[in-house]
């Protein structure tokens, strides 16, 4: 009746020495790290604040914006802050 | 990224499109250079060394336009010559690569990343991350998709020769999507049509890839972000009757569809066009969507002789 959306043309090789525990939907204060519509989620990983720990950088397709959620430890991160360029919310032109 | 060289964190992003008008669509990089305090300076074009903005080089005929708009970039020595590389992901779901200079900055021309002898693709939307995923001391390309999922590229050749083989799969791309119905499923309390994201155990499409120890224990994780149209019920509406209502428009889509290909190539049946168009128009009377992204940790585990994939980037 219906097909299912994706189409996947070629053939998988699975790579054989990989292996992943189940994924885990990161949380910020009790929420789970989203993005604004329309979506597109983009991960980064860096030390933003030099506290010696990498912090979380979620870029998205709204406005071409950055939100910034500095890790507290144990997969644990606080509110969402947009990433500030030039004194104002940062964001990069002709994303969307 | 250290694009400068000043030791400060720089951001750099791909986009879809210039910001002046244009004939052909093609993204600009931006950078967002870092500067002390941890701030960062609006973002601004990045140039090649001839001084113009760089552009992915147009492919073939048939994708001059899908290889042009730029995606994620992704800057590090890909060839170990001391000079940063830039490499980009775009619409078509092939890597462009800006080979570092000497003189510092970029050339003004891209070269497409190989594979297996053929031009390196993912199914759309390509996402390039390098990091030294196999511990062999050269650096692999992973990358994400529009139809999801996680994929490995391992250099195989050397350090100073990046050569790479065909695409593995680390994380399989999804089966379906949410609230798509599966073909012979014809019972609404059978299909997978769900509600609200609790339900969610994975990633849907859109996958953007980062790899790093995360969690510290010495081995690369993933994460994973993606995109994904979450259904919400309507107020006063029950979740069986919503499906119902679904499945019903989901059938009379599907035969709107049939419909406008059978005519494909025909006279415009702008009748035919106006009902499809209402039809789509009234899903919204059954369900409130949501278009969102969300971030997915993966924890990595060593498998096979017990070697430890280790983070180095």
């Amino acid at each position: 009746m219906v097909s299912v959306w994706v189409a996947w043309a070629a053939p998988m090789v699975l790579a054989a020495d990989v292996g992943f525990e189940k994924p885990l939907r990161l949380m910020a204060a009790g929420k789970p790290i989203g993005v604004e519509s329309p979506g597109y989620a983009c991960p980064a990983w860096h030390d933003l604040d030099g506290d010696g720990k990498k912090d979380l950088i979620v870029g998205q397709f709204a406005g071409g914006k950055m939100a910034t959620y500095k890790n507290l430890g144990g997969l644990k991160f606080s509110e969402r802050q947009w990433l500030m360029a030039g004194g104002t919310v940062a964001e990069v032109p002709g994303v969307w | 990224m250290d694009v400068n060289g000043d030791d400060l964190i720089d951001i750099v992003s791909g986009s879809y499109s210039h910001s002046e008008p244009s004939v052909d669509m093609a993204g600009y990089f931006q950078v967002l250079l870092g500067e002390k305090g941890g701030k960062w300076k609006a973002a601004q074009v990045l140039r090649g060394n001839d001084e113009k903005p760089l552009l992915l080089s147009s492919g073939s005929k048939e994708q001059a336009d899908v290889a042009k708009i730029c995606t994620r970039a992704f800057v590090a020595d890909l060839d170990d010559d001391g000079n940063l590389d830039l490499v980009s992901g775009n619409f078509g779901g092939t890597f462009g690569w800006f080979r570092g200079e000497d003189s510092g900055g970029f050339a003004p021309e891209s070269t497409w990343l190989q594979a297996a002898g053929a031009q390196m693709q993912v199914q759309l939307h390509s996402d390039p991350f390098l990091v030294d995923w196999d511990g062999d001391g050269d650096l692999d390309l992973l990358s994400g998709s529009a139809t999801g999922g996680a994929f490995l590229f391992t250099n195989i050749g050397s350090k100073a020769e990046p050569k790479f083989a065909a695409m593995q799969t680390l994380v399989e791309p999804v089966a379906g999507h949410q609230g798509v119905i599966i073909e012979g499923e014809t019972d609404a309390t059978e299909t997978p049509v769900t509600f609200g994201d609790a339900h969610l155990v994975g990633p849907n499409s859109s996958t953007r890839v980062w790899a790093d120890d995360v969690d510290g224990d010495g081995t690369l994780d993933l994460l994973v972000g993606d995109s994904i149209t979450v259904q919400h019920v309507l107020e006063g509406k029950s979740e069986a009757e919503t499906r119902v209502a679904l499945l019903a428009w989901e059938k009379k889509f599907q035969e709107l569809m049939e419909r406008m290909q059978s005519n494909a190539g025909g006279a415009p049946d702008a009748a035919l066009n106006d009902e499809w168009q209402k039809h789509y128009q009234s899903k919204k009377e059954l369900v409130r969507e949501e278009m969102t992204g969300f971030v997915w940790f993966y924890k990595g585990k060593a498998k096979g002789d017990g070697a430890k994939r280790t983070a180095s980037n």
